[in-house]
């Protein structure tokens, strides 16, 4: 190594540092900040503006280049440029300030829109807007977690909006068949699980089916159980059919 | 209140032919409200000093601190000439663009109008359309020239020049009343010759014709519309220094003086006439000989030497001698003021005083109701195209009513509610502390003396006991306030216009559509039982008030003729209604609003929970404001549309502190697009042929399709055909997007309600139920199937419309699927037209038919661009196989029908390879999971039920469908109606091309110099562009939005230039002009989605955080 002095060094700064473990060895390239996700994501396409050097360092910080033979050894060739993609779709990276504020600002939005698709102002059977379920969740101080799924992170939101607002999942609205014989001790198991039974009849001159049937609204949620009991339950003679995902009012309505 | 006593008042309502409905109309500034304030100074309600400052009817707190007024609030004032004494019931009414929904509201009641007019700025774009108002409701208007001392004080005009300004002012003023005059001719000589020429041609004789040419303009007498001093209806004043001058004034004081004859004064003052001093005569040709006009020597002078005193030269002498020579006290603290406005209005006010010449102008040239026009009459009467003589003969008899305008007992009611406006519950009279008597007052005042003697002798317990009983009632008047001041109470501004209203009466409410024939039919008179007509019901007159400005004074019945408030409609009036006792009486035509509501906001809540309250609150700024509108929309967004910013403004004001009273925020409403696709361009963007050039960039597509070939489930051939198998490997869709031509789009979205029917009647046929049918809705059924395949028509539609297999999104939308899997005939959704006779095969409903529905209705919902309803697609599903171990006949059959389709289409070999693949890995699956499904009871495997499964497939099937055809994004468009004059049409043309917009056409309005220009703009682009346009053209052009149809934005998003010509033209990022991608992205910003941007635009350019070392 020549001898370290201010002149012949090359300082980098805003440096993001990709690491990749290869054939035993550690790899690292160093980029700009912010720009890595961007990469990633396909939105930048240029490369110089991803990589502040062409090298790949085993060290970035220490300013230690790797082997060119440790290199062709761990990824079977000597191209610089070539390893550099491959250690930056591959490896381990610092997510800089910029990226994560706005990954969670993405998340906190999609976690908004979820949650004012998936539910309902019971009282007037409306959705919310999306921008007032963000001020919601902001009152009630929620933080995004950035390592869980937007949806399991929609469904804590509501549970905890529930306490704040009038917030309620819309209902699904099913159709049931059921078969006469089995009918009335399913119905019994069912009843915990349905909010409203909207119309029911009990028929024996149905032409095609005969037996009991009835349409009601169910929370979401317990649409597997439901799914799953009649399956079980009537041994494929029960039937169950989504008459509407979501049961909303529809149309505008003038306020008079 | 005042000098003007309620008895006096209630004495003189009796007489219709000694009261005047009058309204105040003008420009925004020009001096409405302040001449409204003499008016009522001169009535002793506001002292003289005040006159002009107070803005007495100006009662809202914003319009005092704003200086303009936003609503229409009346006053009843007397007045007396001579023995005569008269009501005059005054609307004073505001100029601003915003609010003309209220000058309608105003115009409606009144028989008469004082126009106002700036000396100085002449005819503005408010005044014309006031004055079109007014003619459209057929009232006198009169004219006020306001502001005359800015002549004198500001533009420093002699007298002469003055004179020659007047003149032109009126010839503007004039003018405008002569184009709506024409306007109104020629409309109905076009009229008139379409029933000639209907006439002509029914008697189908040839003959020579004669025509016409003379437009009916000579004919017509217009002399007694125009505004002309000598014809008594025009007054110079200042309403700010409180002087005006009519002609007869001025005439009666010179006739003394120079003893000409007053009549002859009165014709001469105005005009090219002027004084002979030697033969003390009045000669004609004033201009002509180069002396002063009679008007400008005899009136215009004297004010000028006066301004000149008082306020150029300060001349306190040459002030004294003018005071005494013209009769005038003057106090001792007005000469002493240092301000000569001060001096000046004291000299004037009593000189000339301000409320003389406009009242009296008032009394003699503007009609009472009696005189009431029976044109308008029928024109009131008769809504809509209806003729007057159209209306039943019961009905007709009414106009009777209306011109005889009597109080007698018998005669029918009638009242017009133009407005509802909220009044605080305390501020009601029989809520308000009653007004003391001159005794009480003076007890009072003896007791407050002797608690100020007492105060002074320092006699603490003795004020104490004095002052407990009189601050009792103060306190329990707050408690009071808290029970009610909560609550607004409606009250309506109303007039009456036969017969006497009483308070408790009961009364119809004839709704806008309410048809007097239907009620005469039913034979319904009593008021008492409600009867079962359309836009009928019965409200009772729970309180009547005599409108007072900002207060109220309770009335127990008021005679014909009258503007009063009604207290205890809110329930049955919204906005405006017709009141009568006679089921006979037709609802008056609506109001003509000169400007509507376009202005768009979504509003809500600072705190989510306060939702009810402002949906309260909305619901009461509905019905108080004549202009504003409130919906809900289907996103849940609560929208106010308003006339404009400062409308809106006050709405919101209104919404925060009166009706909702919570705290509110105004956004940007959400607008909503669609997606589509489109068929592949023949040209690129720089008109090029497409597939003649190589391409030198990398395209999205292959980006995406090479994506899509990773997964080893998904398969895109080129012909955009995309094959999808679920998880468990059990079932294939092999599903193509194809765009539907526009008119079947538009067919669709036209009867989404038949569709809903049709599916109504389908899923009640599947369960084997039997509806009853209209044979209307049948027939509906059966036009529209047969307008679709008119409308299919080619060979790549054939048969299609047999095979609809659904409607997507939520199963009524403007997207079809398609059955195209051979061997699958199932019931097509027009079975319902098939009645019962079902022959030869039976069609039968595969397993899972509904998930394969449900799969298209989610994809339907939201595509892939940015998660908005898709439009005007249609997904044909043309393989579908299902491995299921319950039903292997089926399967078998399906399995076949797919070989077959595959060898028979135009599958490519890659397809060929899934299918091939798909069937293995079916082969490999199938034992176990059939073992397991017996073991189970039921299709539950790893991935979930397989209704689910195929869900999903289908529903990402028909999303890679949708991706594999060029994508397009559907934008909202309005109709946009300006109506603009010639000058300005340059600026309109600037705003509708900077906003997208675009012009259909243009054309001149007979008769006037206004243009109505036609164009569609893009919803996104709206926000503001009244507000643009308005400031643009200064008010001189009025645009309407109405929402018409949705439109395919020609820019395709995931544009990215690939040919080299592209290249030089739009560079390399080529993001510069894409509409498209602009509104996609902030719609998928705005949802949360992936917006592919780059966090940081240069990596070089950030900020260096780290040390210097």
């Amino acid at each position: 190594m020549s001898i370290f002095t201010p002149t012949n060094q090359i300082r980098l700064t805003n440096v993001a540092v990709v690491r990749m473990k290869k054939g035993g060895k550690r790899f690292e390239i160093a980029c700009y900040k912010n720009k890595v996700m961007s990469w990633r994501s396909g939105a930048e396409k240029d490369l110089d503006e991803v990589l502040q050097t062409n090298s790949v360092f085993v060290n970035v910080s220490k300013g230690q280049v790797a082997k060119k033979d440790d290199l062709s050894k761990a990824f079977g060739t000597d191209d610089l440029t070539e390893i550099c993609k491959q250690i930056l779709a591959k490896g381990e990276l610092q997510v800089s300030d910029k990226e994560r504020q706005s990954q969670l600002e993405t998340m906190f939005r999609d976690i908004a829109t979820i949650v004012a698709e998936k539910c309902v102002n019971p009282e007037t059977k409306r959705p919310y807007t999306v921008s007032l379920i963000e001020r919601a969740m902001k009152d009630i101080h929620y933080s995004v977690k950035a390592n869980k799924s937007t949806k399991q992170q929609a469904l804590e939101v509501i549970r905890q909006l529930k306490e704040s607002m009038q917030i309620q999942r819309a209902h699904m609205r099913l159709r049931l068949v059921l078969p006469a014989k089995e009918g009335k001790r399913l119905k019994e198991k069912l009843k915990p699980l349905l909010k409203v039974v909207e119309s029911e009849e009990f028929d024996e001159e149905l032409e095609m089916v005969k037996g009991l049937q009835g349409v009601c609204l169910v929370d979401p949620g317990c649409f597997r159980e439901i799914d799953e009991l009649i399956r079980c339950e009537t041994k494929g003679r029960g039937s169950l059919e989504v008459l509407s995902l979501k049961d909303v009012e529809e149309g505008d309505e003038k306020l008079e | 209140m005042g000098h003007t006593s309620l008895e006096k008042i209630i004495a003189l309502q009796r007489n219709p032919a000694n009261i005047r409905n009058l309204c105040i109309l003008a420009h925004v500034d020009h001096g409405k409200t302040t001449l409204a304030d003499c008016l009522v100074a001169s009535n002793g309600i506001i002292s003289n000093r005040l006159a002009g400052k107070l803005r007495y009817l100006d009662s809202r707190e914003d319009e005092q601190i704003r200086g303009i007024t936003m609503k229409s609030s009346a006053i009843s004032l007397l007045y007396a000439i001579g023995e005569k004494e008269y009501l005059l019931n005054l609307i004073d009414s505001p100029g601003h663009v915003d609010f003309s929904s209220e000058v309608s509201t105003a115009v409606r009641l009144c028989d008469g109008a004082i126009v106002v007019i700036d000396a100085v700025e002449g005819v503005c774009p408010q005044t014309q359309v006031v004055l079109r108002q007014a003619w459209l409701e057929n009232i006198r208007p009169v004219l006020v020239v306001n502001k005359m001392d800015r002549l004198i004080t500001e533009l420093k005009l002699t007298s002469q020049e003055a004179y020659i300004h007047l003149q032109k002012i009126l010839e503007q003023v004039n003018a405008v009343t002569g184009t709506l005059f024409t306007s109104k001719v020629l409309e109905e000589r076009a009229e008139k010759e379409k029933e000639e020429k209907e006439e002509k041609e029914s008697e189908a004789s040839g003959g020579d014709q004669v025509y016409d040419w003379s437009a009916g303009l000579e004919e017509t007498d217009d002399s007694h519309l125009y505004f002309s001093p000598d014809q008594g209806n025009v007054v110079f004043a200042s309403a700010i220094d409180g002087w005006d001058s009519g002609m007869a004034q001025f005439a009666h004081i010179y006739s003394q003086r120079m003893g000409i004859r007053a009549e002859v004064l009165l014709k001469t003052l105005w005009g090219d006439f002027y004084l002979n001093a030697k033969a003390k005569k009045i000669m004609k040709g004033a201009q002509a000989k180069g002396k002063k006009p009679l008007f400008v020597q005899l009136v215009l002078d004297n004010i000028w030497s006066l301004y000149d005193a008082v306020v150029t030269r300060r001349d306190k002498e040459k002030v004294e001698k003018m005071v005494t020579s013209l009769g005038v006290k003057l106090m001792a603290r007005d000469s002493r003021h240092s301000d000569p406005k001060v001096l000046l209005s004291a000299i004037c006010s009593q000189w000339l005083p301000v409320s003389q010449a406009v009242l009296s102008m008032v009394c003699e040239k503007l009609p009472s109701p009696l005189d009431m026009a029976a044109e308008r009459v029928e024109k009131l009467m008769s809504v809509g195209a209806r003729r007057f003589d159209s209306l039943p003969k019961e009905t007709q008899e009414l106009k009777q009513a209306f011109l005889q305008c009597s109080s007698e007992e018998n005669a029918p009611v009638i009242v017009f509610v133009s407005k509802m406006f909220a009044v605080d519950t305390k501020a009601l009279p029989q809520n308000k502390q009653r007004p003391l008597t001159q005794e009480e007052i003076a007890q009072r005042r003896e007791l407050a003396r002797q608690r100020h003697a007492d105060r002074l002798a320092a006699n603490q317990q003795a004020e104490n006991q004095d002052a407990l009983p009189v601050s009792c009632p103060a306190l329990r008047q707050p408690k009071l306030e808290e029970d009610e001041g909560t609550k607004e109470t409606f009250v309506a501004f109303a007039r009456v216009y036969s017969g006497v209203v009483k308070r408790g009466q009961r009364m119809f409410v004839l709704g806008p559509k309410f048809d007097p024939t239907q009620a005469l039919s039913m034979g319904c008179s009593a008021s008492d039982a409600l009867p079962a007509v359309p836009h009928l019901s019965c409200c009772s007159m729970e309180s009547l008030y005599l409108l007072m400005g900002r207060e109220l004074e309770g009335l127990e019945e008021v005679p014909s003729g009258n503007i009063l408030g009604i207290g205890g409609l809110e329930e049955c009036v919204l906005k405006s209604a017709t009141l009568s006792t006679s089921p006979a009486c037709p609802p008056f035509t609506p109001l003509n609003f000169e400007a509507a509501a376009i202005v768009r906001v979504a509003i809500e809540p600072k705190h989510p929970s306060e939702m009810p309250k402002l949906v309260h609150g909305m619901r009461l700024l509905n019905q108080a404001d004549p202009c504003a509108e409130v919906l809900i929309q289907e996103t849940g967004e609560h929208v106010l549309v308003t006339a404009g910013e400062v409308h809106l403004q006050r709405c919101l004001d209104d919404l925060r502190d009166r009706f909702a009273k919570i705290e509110i925020s105004a956004s940007k409403p959400i607008i909503p697009f669609r997606e589509t696709v489109v068929r592949p361009p023949k040209v690129d963007m720089v008109n090029e042929e497409v597939g003649k050039q190589q391409k030198v960039a990398i395209i999205h597509q292959v980006k995406e399709v090479s994506q899509g070939r990773l997964s080893d489930t998904l398969h895109v051939d080129s012909s955009g055909l995309v094959t999808l198998t679920t998880p468990n490997r059990l079932a294939t869709v092999a599903v193509r997007a194809i765009p539907l031509p526009q008119d079947v789009t538009r067919l669709l979205e036209d009867s989404s309600e038949l569709i809903r029917t049709l599916e109504q009647l389908n899923m009640s046929l599947r369960e084997g139920r039997r509806i009853d049918v209209s044979p209307r809705t049948l027939e509906a059924i059966t036009e529209l199937k047969s307008q679709l395949e008119s409308l299919l028509q080619g060979r790549k539609w054939r048969n299609t419309v047999e095979r609809i297999w659904a409607f997507g999104p939520r199963r009524y939308g403007p997207n079809i699927l398609l059955n195209s899997v051979e061997g699958y005939h199932r019931p097509s959704v027009w079975q319902c037209l098939v009645k019962g006779e079902r022959s030869g095969e039976a069609p039968v409903v595969r397993d899972f038919d509904n998930s394969i529905v449900s799969g298209f209705q989610l994809a339907t919902l939201s595509g892939p661009m940015c998660e908005e309803p898709l439009m005007g697609v249609c997904f044909s599903v043309e393989q579908w196989d299902i491995q299921s171990s319950s039903e292997p006949q089926h399967q078998d059959s399906v399995e076949e029908d797919s070989a077959s389709h595959e060898a028979s289409g135009d599958g490519t070999s890659t397809a060929e390879g899934t299918s091939e693949t798909s069937a293995q890995a079916e082969g490999i699956t199938a034992g176990p999971s059939q073992a397991k499904r017996r073991t189970e009871a039921g299709s539950v495997d790893c991935y979930g039920p397989v209704s689910g499964q195929l869900i999903a497939a289908m529903k990402d099937a028909c999303r890679h469908a949708f991706q594999a055809q060029p994508q397009r994004l559907m934008a909202a468009m309005y109709t946009c109606e300006i109506m603009a004059t010639a000058e300005v049409l340059g600026r309109v043309y600037g705003v509708l091309g900077k906003r997208e917009g675009r012009v259909l056409h243009e054309e001149m309005k007979e008769g006037t110099d206004m243009f109505i220009i036609k164009a569609i703009l893009p919803v996104a682009e709206s926000f503001g562009f009244a507000d643009e346009i308005r400031k643009r053209t200064s008010g001189l052009a009025s645009p309407q939005l109405v929402f018409s149809h949705w439109e395919v934005i020609s820019s395709d998003p995931y544009w990215v230039p690939t040919t080299e010509e592209e290249y030089l033209h739009f560079g390399e990022k080529a993001d510069s002009a894409n509409q498209a991608l602009k509104y996609m992205n902030a719609v998928r910003r705005r949802k949360g989605l992936y917006v592919e941007e780059k966090i940081v635009e240069h990596a070089e350019k950030q900020r260096t955080l780290s040390k210097n070392k």
